[in-house]
């Protein structure tokens, strides 16, 4: 795929995204997903057959990836929330599917546990606790300037992918090793890393008594005292 | 198959990268490192699982699973910072808290 192709497609990738902001009363956001989405699938799978993949084979990862790309789209886009929140569980289970595609069965299993298990539950409680009623508040509606944002987010996804394609890069190795069972990661895990299994279990017991220590601490009675003078 | 892989995961980090910097809630902002961790996630398994030199290792998914570790210690640090916050000012406007510090 040729460099001016590549960056046709990223900016017109920047600006679905740009158009997908919340901008006030002015964004479209039907309008720049289908641009997004038609982008996504089109690079994606122009991607794989300029790279001699046959498309037949790997149409799950053309599925699954412009899925993943749409839903973090979404993610970011999205003036709610909650709805943030939940696309995002979309984005981890495209993410899974890649995965399992690479055969990782082991850490898509962990992903879908600990993320949309654990993580995204707290996020949406959390959510549910701090942004209660209906009204989208002010400050949701209004991304911060978004046209720099996109930008440079671009810039930089552009200077990733030219590191991408470069001749000597990538294409060299294509071996596939039939393993990476949940039996050879464990073993790796629990020999060659076993003390950054235990450093690991020290951060998150860490992290769990700091939680609890900060979500326990009552508010100083300042706060009240700006709260009346609202 | 590695390109189209690190392009996708490339693609999920520059998304997070972009939220960050440009939404207000808080909470979305805490969401979109988890975007961020997305993105390295299938970065890192790509290249354990095609890797550039030598042989496929299972080095990518091990670090993979460190990186859920500190995800999880994040998030869970992260929240309760948020309702540490939540409970000077009802808000979730980051705006709110650019002076950081106690007027």
């Amino acid at each position: 795929m040729s460099g001016l192709l590549v960056t046709m497609l990223l900016t017109l990738g920047a600006a679905g995204v740009y158009l997908a902001m919340p901008r006030g009363r002015s964004h479209v956001t039907g309008l720049a997903m289908i641009l997004v989405a038609g982008l996504a699938v089109a690079g994606i799978a122009g991607l794989l057959s300029n790279l001699g993949v046959s498309s037949g084979t790997f149409s799950g990862f053309t599925m699954f990836g412009a899925l993943a790309v749409l839903s973090a789209v979404r993610v970011i886009t999205h003036e709610r929330a909650v709805y943030s929140a939940l696309y995002f569980i979309l984005t981890i289970i495209s993410t899974t599917a890649l995965l399992l595609l690479m055969r990782a069965e082991f850490l898509a299993i962990a992903l879908i546990i600990i993320y949309a298990g654990a993580i995204l539950v707290t996020y949406v409680f959390v959510i549910m606790l701090a942004q209660q009623g209906g009204a989208v508040p002010a400050f949701d509606k209004q991304a911060r300037e978004p046209l720099v944002g996109v930008i440079l987010g671009f810039v930089l996804l552009s200077t990733l992918a030219s590191r991408f394609f470069q001749p000597s890069g990538a294409a060299a190795a294509e071996t596939v090793k039939q393993s990476g069972g949940s039996v050879e990661v464990g073993t790796h895990l629990m020999t060659q890393y076993v003390v950054g299994v235990e450093l690991a279990g020290v951060l998150l017991l860490a992290a769990m008594v700091g939680a609890i220590a900060l979500a326990r601490r009552k508010a100083p009675p300042l706060a009240e005292r700006e709260i009346d003078a609202c | 198959m590695l390109v189209p892989y690190l392009i996708v995961g490339a693609i999920l980090f520059t998304l997070g990268v972009i939220g960050f910097m440009t939404r207000k809630n808080l909470i979305i902002i805490f969401l979109c490192t988890e975007l961020m961790f997305q993105g390295i996630v299938v970065t890192l398994v790509a290249l354990g699982r095609y890797p550039v030199a030598g042989m496929p290792t299972l080095d990518g998914q091990v670090f993979a699973l460190f990186l859920l570790a500190v995800a999880a210690s994040e998030a869970a640090l992260a929240l309760a910072l948020v309702i540490l916050l939540y409970r000077h000012k009802p808000t979730l406007d980051a705006n709110a808290w650019k002076l950081l510090k106690e007027e």
